[in-house]
């Protein structure tokens, strides 16, 4: 972080900037988290644009895309993380989508590294990003056939007794006690292979 | 459950190999999960395992031990499963960590396996979250006496028990083949 730059100076340049979005975009949300980090609450056909004016007003690097399931409300919010390396100040633009059809669009000509960042919420969530062809390529998992796995309406222990089957313990009390007391020598042990 | 007292089958030679093996051990040099961070204070001066004979080996055809530190998410079982069957027999196994006993605090993950058992012959697990070098010396030191006993015999139950091993690989992880879209 620039040391000439102190939080005074910083909210002083954010707020010019907050006077501008109001103008470029009408109503923008902005939620104050601290003083250097901002979160900016757009509608979704706006979101490009004002993502394109942060990016050359000096917001330039895109540290994440991601995603969360606000499932009572029927939605996707997307948020993007931009840094400005000249002030050290983050905001956070967020945008909401419709669940049940959640597409929104690329932001890979932008910044070539949000590819995978969509990639990535594309496999966890289920978002399509329209024009990033390789959006449906598999990234981490691989072979997944089921809901995608961070839904809040997926069910990871479910899928993982499917899936991977458990050990199974036979417990024997009184054998652990006589190790415990020093009667016998031994391991307290469990779980032979059964298979 | 008893112990069944186990037959040596092994001839004089291999009785004579298994001495010498277990006083020459090359450690694959691959880790799976958050135990790799063990593994560099047992390999250099404070723990220092090769004055117990071992090394690390950068590649699975010249390794004798795979030591799986950790979890092993599906993507890297398939890697895993890759990297054994490309070792030369014979070749030993260690669980390393609770990850690969019963899924430790992954137990309930959608990515994670829960027993590395079902898919790999494993001949000895190493207990704790995580196992200080210590345990991973005991365990050297151990699977070395159970080589020269012929108990470590995990590469034989995967050769014999090969059509089991393999169906319960397909039945986790669908299908183990190896996709890398960076190096096609």
């Amino acid at each position: 972080m620039m040391n000439s730059m102190n939080d005074a100076s910083v909210s002083q340049e954010l707020q010019k900037v907050f006077e501008e979005l109001k103008s470029m975009f009408g109503s923008c949300e902005a939620v104050h988290i601290d003083a250097r980090q901002y979160k900016l609450i757009v509608p979704s056909d706006k979101t490009l644009g004002m993502l394109t004016y942060l990016k050359s007003i000096g917001y330039s690097h895109l540290s994440i895309i991601t995603c969360v399931d606000w499932i009572d409300e029927k939605k996707f919010e997307l948020v993007y993380i931009l840094f400005n390396w000249s002030n050290g100040a983050t905001f956070l633009v967020s945008t909401f989508i419709d669940r049940d059809r959640p597409v929104f669009y690329t932001v890979k000509d932008m910044w070539p590294t949000a590819e995978y960042y969509e990639r990535d919420v594309h496999e966890f969530f289920g978002v399509e990003f329209e024009g990033n062809e390789n959006c449906k390529k598999p990234l981490m998992l691989e072979l997944w056939d089921d809901l995608p796995p961070l839904r809040k309406d997926f069910d990871p222990l479910q899928y993982s007794k499917e899936h991977f089957p458990d050990r199974t313990y036979e417990k024997d009390p009184i054998h652990e006690a006589r190790i415990i007391r020093g009667d016998i020598e031994g391991d307290i042990e469990g779980g032979e292979i059964d298979g | 459950m008893d112990k069944i007292e186990k037959i040596d089958e092994r001839g004089v030679w291999e009785k004579i190999a298994d001495q010498l093996r277990s006083r020459s051990m090359w450690m694959l040099h691959y880790c799976t999960g958050c135990g790799a961070v063990e593994l560099p204070p047992s390999m250099t001066s404070r723990f220092d395992m090769e004055r117990l004979g071992m090394g690390p080996m950068a590649t699975p055809r010249q390794a004798d031990l795979f030591l799986v530190t950790g979890y092993l998410s599906t993507k890297t079982l398939r890697r895993v499963i890759y990297t054994y069957e490309k070792m030369a027999d014979p070749k030993y196994v260690i669980g390393f960590g609770s990850c690969t006993i019963n899924g430790g605090i992954y137990y309930d993950s959608y990515s994670t396996i829960n027993r590395l058992d079902q898919y790999l012959p494993v001949d000895l697990y190493i207990a704790g979250c995580m196992p200080r070098p210590e345990a991973i010396l005991n365990a050297f030191t151990k699977l070395m006496d159970m080589i020269r006993k012929g108990e470590a015999d995990g590469w034989k139950r995967y050769n014999e028990n090969y059509e089991w091993y393999k169906q319960n690989q397909l039945r986790s992880l669908g299908e183990v083949v190896v996709y890398d879209e960076f190096h096609e």
